[in-house]
């Protein structure tokens, strides 16, 4: 009993340090694909002064659909429509998870690139290649790898410039959208410096702003559409001036001899030639003639935005396009809504110092026009009559899949979706997934039984064997022997001392029989027939 | 619990799914959505509600060979339709359903009962358990299946045959102190009157004294002191070697039918009859007479199975204390495997005891169901009759029973030593 109740213990023991283990094993491994952060920020579907929630509510607000990707960018090869659908990804603050699949030369292949796979890689160029726009936001995230598809590559240092805000602090950059770089005169930029863009502005020659083609035209403001940034005063006046506001910036680097997926590569924004880049990442700035220990940190003119196209023009109607800017957060709500982010009166992203003691204000800046722009250029319709409109079929898709979520079941769904993404859309994945349906139906073809029919089984087989080995020794002379003198003993009412003690000559008188009496007095060998015979003979002493 | 049609249609439903995510397929997915919903739907359907279950034996005891008539009582005490219910009514393999179905296929409406009967053969002697009553249904579409017992049990004994025994061979020479039959101060079969008592059903009528009933007006019976003639005392074998033969035919089955036979006979008698029973322990049974005894005896030797080596003279030496001086000692056993045999039959019969040694020939049995050589199976034959023979040359009176042989022809033997 006692025995029994210590085998269900440990029973019970050895089942629960299983179960542990593979608990230990299974977080283990979900630690490193959820990653739950504290910080869930330049999301376009939260409200908090680091995500992008006014940006996506002018986009609605304008008709055009919004949805975001929480899976995989392999997803935008379902897209039906790519021409008028926009693609945004603003920080990619979380590397990929690396599994298998087949690289461009049809190897397999474990992913190792930061931020994106090969596949979703693929997926993003293709959806470009297809006539989609994207807009690329990122610092020291992992937007390496796309930007790397396009002959561009994001330096992953912080970038300091003499154009930045000095009632904030040096982190503040202003990035102006034009090829020349602009100038500061005390505290605001120098007007003398800036200029315009230089194709919406139709200064390149090589196509113009949607908005700019309409400029001039009287209108109210609800026909405006995707140009009301540019109305004023029941017309539209374009403006191809943009001082954008970036905040904590790195810089973009073109790859010499790489040539990225689309030919028609221009930058779109520089930084002054005084600016410097912190290699080093100490927090200093040490600059000479050549790179070395003493003077790791560069200087000099960096690209902060680069638009890459597949014509000339970079008409959407004529292939897509990318645009790269080298700072994750230029729509965040604080810069791209600076009024509701200021107003003292009715604060929209909670208390701050400009709110509270009307210091550290984020400035007027550019960044919502310019961020219309970039929209009414890639989905306004090009149909006649729908001037200024949004087309049909206007999507703007916001990437979500790698900003980490501050809830586990948030971020452990999105990584079950993009597993799910994964399985259904990667060639080695699917191939897996094909097998593994295989392996199920016939795992379930085999092993899957129905209850069997009860029936009676009536079943008494039993035998009860002897010990096949004393069947040897039986059949050997001396247990013959031995078996018979027994046989006289007993016949003759002798006891074993008064048989022991029994001369040869009385014992054979006694058996009365030669070949018995030799038998029992001579030991010798027998054959089988021999002994066969003295048993017959054996069994047949006595019974007179 | 899911069916094989159910894990086929789920397993289809996912896999369309997920191929028709692959292919972009939107009528695919609808499709495996579908197949899951169906599953999903059907799981809430669930099986049968309350259903009591009832079960009558013709007889609690029956005799070895016997046949039993079991009915099954089902019923839904729920409010609703039991959908397709099977009933299955789980008896023991070594019971053989001689007529009828102990499972049935039901679909009981709301109070509704319905009985399954069904006849048992008990082929073989012992303590045996009928139940418990397995209940499993299966929803409309067969997707899921769900089993459950209901634990309801009923125990049955099975006492070992009793075989007709002729006028008894032994009788004790000094049955007790006196000579004669000895009344005992209980009640029983006897001559001498014990107490009057009050006329139950059943009674017999010659038993009814009816001066007492002219003079008190109500019925009154004559109880008697029960008569016990000779105190016998039976000792069986009961050790591992007992075991050796087929499932009906072995020492210890053999044992089993002289044992209650001859006990049968002796209390019929009106002898008391004691039991001894050992393998790898004793269990001894004190001399009584009547028909608890003879339930006793008969139950003990309904649970007997082979075990241990007790040697015989342990037995005789525990016991002999207890041994009525000159009462008749029956030692059924084969005499292999032990050899202290001759020398406590010996003892036993220099006390006075008349001694028989009921034999069943353990080698005749082993042959049955091994293939002995034809040398050693003689060789070993004249070995045991050796062995009986020095049992008989100590006083006991031997019968070599053989596996074929009937108890009353093999008791006729005893006259031949």
């Amino acid at each position: 009993m006692l025995d029994g109740l210590n085998l269900n213990y440990r029973r019970i023991g050895l089942q629960a340090a299983f179960w542990a283990v593979m608990l230990i094993l299974l977080m283990s491994i979900l630690v490193n694909f959820v990653n739950i952060s504290n910080t869930n920020q330049l999301s376009a579907y939260d409200d908090d002064w680091n995500d992008m929630s006014a940006f996506r509510q002018d986009i609605k607000d304008m008709g055009i659909q919004t949805n975001s990707l929480v899976s995989s960018p392999l997803l935008l090869a379902d897209i039906e429509d790519p021409r008028n659908t926009t693609y945004i990804l603003a920080g990619v603050e979380r590397d990929t998870l690396s599994l298998p699949q087949f690289d461009s030369d049809g190897f397999i292949t474990i992913a190792a690139e930061d931020g994106y796979s090969p596949s979703e890689i693929d997926a993003i160029v293709e959806f470009v290649d297809a006539g989609g726009t994207a807009l690329v936001l990122d610092d020291y995230g992992f937007a390496g790898s796309i930007a790397q598809a396009y002959g561009v590559r994001y330096t992953g240092y912080q970038l300091f410039d003499t154009t930045y805000v000095q009632e904030l602090d040096y982190n503040y950059i202003w990035m102006c959208v034009q090829s020349t770089p602009c100038g500061m005169n005390g505290t605001t930029i120098d007007p003398e410096t800036i200029s315009v863009h230089e194709r919406w502005s139709g200064q390149s020659g090589e196509g113009t702003h949607p908005c700019n083609r309409m400029n001039g035209q009287s209108m109210p403001l609800e026909d405006a559409g995707l140009c009301a940034q540019h109305w004023v005063d029941g017309e539209i006046q374009y403006n191809a001036t943009y001082q954008m506001l970036l905040n904590n910036i790195t810089a973009l680097e073109l790859i010499p001899g790489v040539s990225g997926a689309l030919s028609e590569v221009s930058i779109r924004a520089v930084t002054s030639n005084e600016a410097t880049v912190d290699v080093n990442g100490d927090g200093e700035i040490w600059v000479g003639n050549e790179i070395n220990s003493e003077t790791p940190d560069l200087w000099g003119q960096f690209n902060l935005s680069i638009e890459a196209c597949a014509r000339k023009s970079c008409d959407p109607n004529e292939g897509g396009k990318i645009v790269f800017m080298a700072d994750g957060s230029a729509l965040i709500n604080a810069i791209y809504d600076y009024e509701g982010f200021n107003d003292a009166e009715n604060p929209l992203y909670g208390t701050n110092d400009c709110v509270t003691n009307n210091t550290k204000c984020i400035p007027e800046n550019d960044n919502r026009k310019w961020a219309m722009d970039f929209i009414a250029e890639a989905l306004m319709s090009s149909k006649i009559g729908e001037e200024g409109q949004p087309s049909e079929n206007a999507m703007v898709i916001f990437d979500e899949s790698r900003h980490p979520q501050n809830a586990l079941l948030a971020d452990s769904y999105n990584t079950v979706y993009f597993l799910l993404v994964y399985f259904t859309g990667e060639g080695l994945a699917m191939l897996l997934l094909f097998l593994g349906l295989f392996i199920a139906f016939e795992a379930v073809l085999i092993k899957k039984r129905d209850p069997e029919p009860w029936r009676h089984v009536f079943s008494i087989i039993y035998y009860g064997f002897g010990d096949a080995n004393r069947y040897t020794y039986y059949s050997k002379t001396d247990k013959i022997r031995q078996v018979f003198l027994s046989k006289v003993r007993n016949q003759n009412g002798l006891s074993r001392e008064e048989f022991h003690a029994m001369p040869a000559r009385e014992l054979v008188a006694l058996i009365n029989d030669p070949v018995l009496a030799k038998f029992a007095i001579e030991p010798g060998k027998y054959s089988l027939e021999q002994t066969v015979a003295v048993v017959k003979r054996i069994k047949a002493w006595g019974r007179t | 619990m899911w069916t094989r049609k159910a894990s086929f249609t789920f397993t289809g439903g996912i896999a369309l799914i997920l191929i028709g995510m692959m292919i972009a397929n939107l009528q695919m997915m609808i499709l495996g959505l579908t197949f899951i919903a169906f599953i999903v739907v059907n799981s809430w359907i669930s099986g049968h509600g309350d259903v009591e279950v009832q079960r009558t034996l013709s007889a609690d005891n029956l005799y070895k060979g016997d046949d039993l008539y079991v009915e099954l009582l089902v019923t839904n005490r729920s409010n609703r339709n039991t959908q397709l219910l099977e009933v299955y009514d789980n008896i023991p393999h070594e019971m053989k359903l001689r007529s009828g179905l102990n499972q049935m296929r039901l679909n009981l409406k709301p109070g509704e009962s319905a009985r399954i009967r069904y006849v048992l053969r008990c082929p073989l002697r012992g303590h045996f358990s009928i139940g418990p009553v397995s209940l499993r249904s299966r929803n409309t579409f067969n997707l899921g299946v769900e089993e459950m017992l209901v634990d309801h049990h009923s125990d049955i004994v099975i006492f070992p045959q009793i075989k007709e025994v002729e006028e008894a061979f032994l009788r004790s020479r000094t049955p007790k102190m006196y000579t004669g039959a000895t009344t005992l101060r209980t009640p029983g079969q006897g001559s001498e009157f014990y107490s009057l008592r009050e006329y139950v059903p059943g009674d017999p009528f010659k038993n009814i004294n009816w001066k007492a009933f002219a003079r008190t007006g109500d019925l009154m019976v004559n109880e008697k002191c029960r008569d016990a003639v000779t105190d016998l005392y039976i000792l069986l074998d009961s050790r591992d070697i007992a075991r050796i033969g087929t499932v009906l035919k072995n020492p210890l089955e053999m044992g089993t039918v002289s044992a209650a036979s001859l006990a049968a006979f002796f209390l019929k008698r009106r002898d008391s009859v004691a039991l001894a029973i050992f393998d790898d322990s004793l269990a001894y049974l004190p001399p009584d007479t009547g028909d608890k005894q003879y339930f006793k005896i008969l139950s003990a030797l309904a649970g007997v199975s082979p075990k241990g080596k007790m040697p015989l003279q342990a037995v005789t030496n525990s016991l002999s204390g207890r041994f009525s001086r000159g009462s008749p000692v029956f030692i059924i056993s084969s005499c292999e495997g032990d050899g202290t045999v001759p020398a406590a039959v010996r003892d036993l019969v220099g006390r006075g005891h008349e001694v028989t040694v009921l034999s069943p020939s353990s080698i005749d049995f082993e042959r049955l169901v091994s293939r002995i050589p034809r040398m050693s199976y003689e060789v070993l034959k004249l070995e045991r009759q050796n062995r009986l023979t020095t049992l008989a040359g100590s006083g006991a009176m031997v019968i070599d029973w053989m596996p074929d042989m009937d108890l009353s022809q093999a008791l006729m033997q005893v006259r031949g030593y």
